[in-house]
């Protein structure tokens, strides 16, 4: 009896391992394929059968496009517009969160389903809407353009998690600073926003990636190639007569190494508990 | 330094429910006053109120004379201690000590030669460099001390400080604030639902219960004359057996057995005889119930009663029994009531007892010590 139950544990358990070598695989591959491509010539990338190691390692693609000033030019208005509303987006959802978690209001309920509700809406409804607003506003083709249309898709959820996160700390910490001679302003400023590093880098790192990957906004509302960012700039190597692969996976990998980083970087946030010691 | 008085405090919520009703009172400059009572009583709401963290919803409320209703926590010249401690988690303790006085715009070298000073007298000083994470219960509590004390407030409010403490060391902080406090000389209010706090730190104690003053006195006094039923149980531990009986000419009878009431507890209690005839509530605390098989209970009436269980504690047995009388309840709803009804009755004997679980016992009862209610009012007679 014991024997059939480990013989048939053993078995789920090489099947478990099975599934999950082929989950890896399948969510691995491709980046594996983008890192390959990056650094092969476009001659070999077309070549049959294809080749899964470079044969000729080259970094002609990643000097193509380090070499352009244009193509710059769309990691900087990437790194811009996300770093803007990155700032822009936490700011106003710490403030807007602070009044959520801790104060009583009129219409507080209501304003809440409000900002949930908007989550509801899909983003390419209102493509035209935005498209006609941002021309009648004469801010067509510009950062301001793309920098608060984002916000408009950050705040909401950034503000829940904003929310959420303040919902955790202890309200007597906020009492704590009013006794000793402080306002709210001063409790949010020296003492909730310090301990909430963890929730202000969550909200950080979504809207960050929100808008670092946005590419439908970002083809609408802009049309000089000068304020084109890093998804549009791929976009634009697939041109008419030829699709420069190898550029498009080196701009890839550019383009995730920012996000790589962040995550790296900001890992640490997500796991350490900043009240620790605070109360109890 | 001041005096704190409250007038006709009254604090309701939304839904009508009264937290604090007309709560009077005053408390002298430099004098420790408890808030005691269970849970729910309104005690923390009512020192919320002092500390401004709560509205008052009618009711004057004076510190140092000054009418303070309308002004923020900053500006009553107060210091809290909370029951978390509300420590600033990413400040050191010498950051979290000094905070107010940085946010008053003192000059570091006054802030540090004032935190120092406070370290020292809480010995703390090896400590300024930590952070809260690394230090243990009891020292954070000093250092929510600390960050009362640097503030030199003309009152301190405490809430429960001392509740997040193991057994041990809350015996050892509650002799330390006591004597700081004694040594400062500011008014302290303190609350707490822990009543041998109640009795053993404060010049005086009030006692609430659903938001209504029930007595403010002497730990003695209200250990001595409490002036219900309520208080009655609530101060003393174990709580005061409380039971029903009916008064016969000087007897107090009940179930099978009396009591032969002296001339004395008439004299002490002119009103008991008008209850002759009548039912009234008798309470006897489990320290003036006997061994009778002792030599310090031998003197006393006896009345029968079974051990149902002994604690033994080494320096004394608490001793449950049940004897033929129905139990009154004080109304304390944080009193753990015996669900198994095996027992209607707690005393304290002497260590030397050798009384056993299960035995028919005759218990001693010092008469002279019984306390009367009134059976409708519950009000001490």
């Amino acid at each position: 009896m014991r024997k059939r139950n480990s013989g048939k544990d053993k078995l789920i358990t090489v099947a478990l391992h099975i599934a999950l070598a082929a989950g890896l695989f399948f969510a691995a591959f491709p980046i594996y394929w983008m890192l390959s491509s990056s650094f092969k010539s476009n001659t070999e990338i077309f070549a049959l059968p294809p080749t899964i190691l470079p044969k000729a390692f080259t970094l002609e693609a990643y000097a193509a496009i380090l070499g352009d000033p244009v193509k710059l030019r769309f990691f900087f208005n990437s790194y811009f517009v996300a770093g803007a509303v990155t700032v822009l987006t936490v700011l106003i959802a710490l403030l807007a969160a602070y009044g959520f978690s801790r104060f009583n209001f009129r219409g507080k309920g209501s304003l809440n389903t409000l900002i949930i509700s908007t989550q509801t809406i899909p983003p390419i409804t209102l493509l035209i809407p935005f498209f006609g607003l941002v021309v009648s506003y004469g801010i067509f083709d510009t950062y301001v353009a793309l920098i608060l249309t984002y916000l408009v898709f950050t705040l909401p959820y950034a503000i829940l998690l904003m929310t959420g996160y303040l919902n955790t700390l202890p309200r007597d910490l906020d009492e704590a600073v009013a006794v000793d001679g402080g306002t709210s302003w001063t409790a949010l400023w020296r003492v909730i926003v310090p301990i909430s590093l963890p929730g202000i880098v969550a909200t950080s790192v979504y809207t960050f990636l929100l808008c670092w990957n946005e590419f439908l906004f970002a083809l609408t509302l802009t049309k000089s190639t000068s304020m084109r960012t890093v998804p549009i700039g791929i976009q634009l190597l697939m041109g008419q007569h030829a699709f420069e692969w190898n550029q498009m996976m080196a701009m890839s990998v550019l383009g995730s190494l920012p996000l790589l980083l962040i995550y790296l970087v900001a890992q640490r946030f997500f796991l350490a508990g900043m009240t620790a010691g605070s109360v109890k | 330094m001041a005096e704190v008085i409250l007038e006709n405090i009254c604090k309701t919520y939304g839904n009508n429910f009264n937290a604090i009703d007309h709560l009077n009172l005053s408390v002298e400059d430099g004098e420790f006053l408890i808030l005691v009572g269970p849970s729910g009583c309104g005690k923390s709401t009512a020192l919320r109120m002092i500390a401004g963290l709560e509205d008052i919803t009618s009711g004057s409320l004076r510190i140092g004379g000054i009418d303070v209703v309308d002004m923020p926590p900053k500006d009553r010249d107060i210091a809290m201690v909370f029951q978390s401690y509300a420590l600033y988690p990413h400040m050191t303790v010498f950051e979290n000590i000094g905070f107010s006085m940085r946010l008053a715009g003192k000059p570091k070298a006054e802030r540090k030669k004032r935190v120092d000073e406070i370290a020292k007298t809480l010995q703390l000083t090896s400590l300024l460099d930590s952070k809260p994470a690394n230090l243990s219960g009891g020292q954070r509590q000093r250092v929510a001390m600390g960050r009362a004390m640097v503030r030199e407030p003309a009152a301190f409010l405490m809430d429960e400080p001392l509740s997040n403490l193991d057994a041990k060391l809350r015996v050892q902080m509650r002799a330390e604030i006591t004597s700081l406090q004694k040594q400062l000389g500011v008014t302290t209010i303190y609350v707490t639902h822990d009543q041998t706090e109640a009795m053993t730190m404060g010049d005086r104690v009030a006692v609430l219960k659903g938001g209504v003053l029930q007595q403010v006195d002497t730990p003695k006094r209200l250990y001595e004359s409490p002036v219900n039923a309520f208080v009655a149980g609530f101060i003393g531990s174990p709580s005061m057996n409380l039971f029903e009986a009916t008064l016969t000419g000087d007897d107090l009878i009940s179930g099978t057995f009396a009591v032969r009431l002296q001339d004395e507890a008439f004299i002490r209690r002119p009103g008991l005889r008008s209850y002759a005839g009548r039912k009234v509530v008798f309470g006897i605390r489990p320290e003036h119930l006997y061994d009778s098989s002792l030599e310090s209970g031998r003197k006393y009436q006896t009345i029968p009663a079974k051990v149902t269980s002994i604690e033994e504690l080494g320096s004394e047995h608490i001793v449950h029994l049940n004897i033929d009388a129905v139990r009154v309840d004080s109304g304390d709803p944080d009193a753990v009531e015996d669900f198994g009804r095996a027992s209607n009755a707690v005393a304290k004997f002497e260590p030397v007892s050798t009384v056993r679980s299960g035995s028919e016992i005759q218990l001693g009862l010092d008469d002279v010590k019984l306390h009367f209610f009134d059976p409708e009012t519950h009000l001490a007679i």
